[in-house]
């Protein structure tokens, strides 16, 4: 009882203050209507169309799915290439921060340079690549005259096991560097060999990151949608299926029934991730910062894992590169003279898709940045009834498949009051409230870090919260509001799994040109496309960086966070 | 109050964004359509089309018959476009049946075009025929040592097993005419499945490599060699296939093969439905027709120029009594398809 009493009495005195900051007030519930309107509310939608589709409950099309086999086989198909994506692009990210966080390497930039590539490009360049590659006219299928299918499982393990291990790798990265050496060393002064010390010491403490490393690249391929359209051939996986259910059927009480079968497995691994397995790190704890840093790296360990990785960044060079060269050739598997009408192409055809693109890339990015920040300040820093709820709403999207919320979007904003569809407004929500949490988890972070005085301090001068938003914090938490806003940015420019639900004939992106032409056959015409975006994503990061660099004195942490 | 200026602030920029965006060019009156055809190819129209009208801008997407069909059932009553261009009558019928498109008899073209290829309500109007023909990789058929398939059954030779590729019937207007040409030219007589129809299905769906969404992909990979045999269109076998230099032969089957009327229909409550009439008559015109020839088309307009080199109905094993049963299977498409789906599990 008595703690009820003083529940009743905390919340009684949050409503006070909140009263007496009516500013404040009016955010926080603008705020959680934004949030309802834009994440809540469409995914109520999904489950409403799969169990109550003509408004009375029935749930045939849930039968359906296990009565099936064209229905239930894909989501079987796509759990095994998760499953293979998760072993491969681990053990490769393994190696490949191992390399980085605990030896004496050369080239470490070089390395990591490699690994943020396939992050900032469209995703499925490397599917591209892998047909210039290892289709039937493939440079390598030609050069060794090789008699082999890409489509199907091989290319989609393939391709997505390069495009998602760079972020195995830089979660790997960060447990790998936080481990003691001195543990290490005491092991071995202890008599321990090399081998033994990696296999009890090293290998033990990085497990929770393992761990993470490998759900993380399931997650990824399960929600993968540009390189199974591409490549996936006779091996249908979910994410194209509930695309093809849409778009090929308008089936929606059957997208949305395939969607809720992709976002339940998505969803069980993101809870297993986030409340089990973060909670068992293994940071080592020591009084004073560890010294000496790293020993030199044995000969017969650097060399094979220096190998190891020129051989791994190797490859991702030549999967960009072909698509490169490929962006040059006049008709490819036929005619490989060197000319730049593609890239003519895609400044004439194209120019409408890359000026729209732009338009809604610059539209959303400031507004989805202050919105980020504005949401990690009050997470952060204000006492208020449902704050949890605001924190666990806002980050929602980003756990959630963006084929599942593209067809939640179409669902939720198809009809009138709300119709959105057509509109660029509905591909400008949509890249917000998907890529806003990166913004606001860096917010959140940062104002941890910084003394609740200042904003305290500043209220007793009098300033509202808005004033001290703006005058206060925004400065402060600056860089996450810059990252926040290019990493946004560089999603508006590569993304497609959402965003394919919503173009329409006013309003289309590049992404989805680079797909119509890949599903032409114009390989040439997309590889430009593709070399198009990579080069306004590249100009904007430098750019991006050079600021921080200005401002704050230091650069860019880029989708570490992912 | 603040907080309300940033909030207007914000509501101000996204508004600004909006009106941006749609008044690009405030001078020109702005058509909304959907094509089936393939974006290189309903560029020259268009282009040709806003050259001849300079106060119109054409706003599309290019989708493949079977999508636009669904797309135009979804926003029933509210479209997001005026003019469905392209694509079989097939799909046509089957929209026109659930009351989504506007009849046009006023329309020039319904004066010239024969009976089978106008709707006797005027709903939707043909303006090209193509024949389903099969697209065959010739350094496939040198290695391999065989002929081009000139047979439906050609195709379950196991020589081709995992090398065929068409589209899925229910996204594409190309394969969902394959189907039904299947269906006829196994059988003429009757309408819809029989065993025998089922049972060929099924082991042509043992044979292919994969389906694909737009129906004529397929010409570009039997041209790469990614597949040996394709199944599509014959004028997209010679327009992306043949004239690019690809080393491809087009053969047709024996036993018959079906043909599409491409349509051009009005969509019921499409927000431009004036405009959309201007360029329903113009793509109807001996002048737009004549463009025709730049994809090996074989235009309706009886006073258009043919292409040299296009195939017409007089050079290819058309199934007998077909044209009479494409309204059937343009009214019975979603029973088709579904029973194919069934056989094939895809």
């Amino acid at each position: 009882m008595l703690n009820i009493g003083v529940y009743l009495e905390e919340t009684r005195s949050e409503l006070g203050r909140l009263l007496r900051d009516p500013a404040l007030l009016i955010t926080i519930a603008f705020i959680f209507g934004l949030l309802f309107l834009f994440i809540l509310f469409p995914l109520i939608k999904v489950i409403q169309f799969s169990l109550w589709p003509y408004g009375e409950f029935t749930p045939k099309y849930f039968i359906e799915f296990f009565q099936r086999s064209y229905q239930w086989r894909p989501l079987i198909n796509s759990l095994i290439v998760g499953a293979l994506v998760a072993i491969f692009g681990t053990i490769i990210a393994f190696i490949y921060a191992y390399g980085i966080a605990r030896t004496d390497i050369p080239f470490k930039g070089f390395f990591r340079l490699i690994a943020t590539v396939p992050i900032v490009s469209p995703p499925f360049l490397i599917a591209l690549g892998a047909i210039l590659l290892f289709g039937n006219h493939g440079v390598i299928t030609e050069f060794f005259k090789l008699d082999w299918d890409i489509y199907g499982l091989p290319g989609l393990v393939l391709t997505e096991t390069l495009a998602y291990f760079p972020l195995a790798f830089m979660s790997l990265e960060g447990v790998l560097s936080k481990i003691n050496p001195e543990l290490e060393e005491a092991a071995l002064d202890l008599g321990a060999s090399k081998l033994k010390t990696f296999f009890t010491v090293t290998l033990p403490l990085a497990t929770p990151g393992i761990a993470s490393a490998l759900l993380l690249t399931f997650i990824r391929s399960l929600e993968d949608f540009g390189n199974p359209i591409v490549i996936q051939g006779n091996f249908p996986v979910l994410t194209v299926q509930a695309y093809l259910a849409i778009t090929g059927m308008y089936n929606m009480p059957l997208g949305a029934t395939l969607a809720i079968f992709l976002l339940v497995p998505t969803l069980l691994i993101f809870t297993v991730q986030r409340y089990w397995i973060s909670r068992k790190s293994y940071v080592t704890v020591t009084g004073r910062p560890p010294t000496g840093g790293l020993r030199a790296t044995e000969r017969h360990i650097k060399y094979p894992l220096l190998a190891a990785m020129i051989l791994i960044s190797s490859v991702v060079l030549l999967f960009y590169g072909v698509v490169l060269f490929g962006s040059f050739i006049k008709l490819w598997g036929l005619d490989n003279t060197l000319t730049l009408d593609n890239y003519r192409y895609v400044f004439s055809v194209g120019g409408q898709y890359i000026s729209d693109t732009l338009i809604i890339a610059l539209i959303a990015t400031p507004i989805g940045g202050l919105l980020g920040m504005i949401i990690a300040y009050l997470v952060a820093r204000k006492r208020f009834i449902g704050r949890g709820i605001m924190e666990f709403i806002s980050m929602l999207n980003f756990s959630i498949p963006g084929v599942v919320v593209g067809i939640a979007y179409i669902l939720a904003f198809n009809d009138r009051p709300l119709q959105l569809t057509g509109t660029a407004l509905i591909i400008i929500l949509v890249f917000i409230f998907r890529r806003m949490p990166v913004g606001i988890r860096d917010g959140i972070a940062q104002l941890q870090q910084i003394d609740p005085a200042i904003d305290e301090a500043s209220a007793d001068l009098g300033a509202g919260f808005y004033r001290t938003f703006r005058r206060a914090i925004l400065p402060l938490i600056s860089p996450a509001f810059l990252s926040g806003m290019t990493y946004l940015f560089v999603r508006c420019m590569t993304a497609i799994s959402a965003v394919i639900f919503v173009v329409s004939a006013d309003w289309q992106l590049l992404t989805v040109a680079l797909l119509h032409e890949v599903d032409n056959g114009d390989l040439s015409q997309a590889a430009a496309y593709g070399y198009v975006i990579i080069g306004i994503v590249v100009v904007v990061i430098i750019l991006m960086r050079l600021i921080m660099k200005k401002i704050f004195g230091k650069g860019l942490t880029l989708f570490a966070q992912e | 109050m603040k907080t309300a200026r940033l909030l207007i602030t914000l509501g101000l920029v996204v508004a600004l964004g909006m009106v941006t965006g749609f008044t690009a060019s405030p001078a020109k009156q702005v058509l909304h359509m959907y094509t089936a055809l393939d974006v290189d190819e309903a560029k020259i129209y268009i282009e040709a089309f806003e050259k001849a009208y300079p106060d119109i801008e054409v706003k599309w997407v290019r989708m493949s018959a079977g999508e636009i069909l669904a797309r135009v059932r979804a926003e029933a009553g509210r479209p997001g476009a005026s003019i469905w261009f392209g694509g079989p009558s097939t799909s046509h019928i089957a929209a026109a049946r659930e009351g989504l498109l506007e009849p046009y008899k006023e329309s020039l073209a319904w004066q010239y075009l024969p009976a089978e290829y106008k709707d006797p309500d005027g709903y939707w109007a043909g303006f090209y025929t193509g024949y389903i023909g099969f697209v065959t990789n010739k350094e496939f058929l040198e290695e391999h040592g065989v002929e081009a398939p000139t047979s439906w059954y050609d195709l379950l030779n196991p020589v081709f097993k995992g090398e065929i590729s068409m589209a899925y019937p229910y996204t594409s207007g190309t394969a969902y005419t394959t189907l039904i040409s299947i269906l006829q030219a196994l059988g003429p007589e009757k309408l819809g499945w029989d065993e025998e129809d089922i049972d060929y299905i099924r082991k042509l769906d043992a044979q292919m490599h994969h389906y694909t969404r737009a129906g004529s992909a397929c010409v570009t990979e039997v041209g790469m060699g990614e597949v040996a045999v394709g199944i599509a269109f014959s004028h997209d076998i010679l327009a992306k296939g043949v004239a690019k230099g690809y080393p491809v032969v087009m053969t047709f089957p024996k036993e018959g093969t079906g043909y599409e009327i491409g349509a051009v229909s009005l969509i019921k409550g499409g927000p431009e439905p004036e405009l959309a009439k201007v360029f329903y008559d113009w793509i109807m015109s001996a002048e737009a027709q004549s463009l025709f020839k730049r994809w090996y088309r074989v235009p309706l307009n009886p006073e258009a120029e043919l292409g040299e080199g296009v195939v017409t109905a007089a050079e290819v094993p058309v199934i007998e009594g077909f044209g009479q049963r494409i309204m059937w299977y343009g009214e019975h498409k979603d029973e088709i398809v579904a029973k194919w789906r069934e056989i094939t599990g895809k």
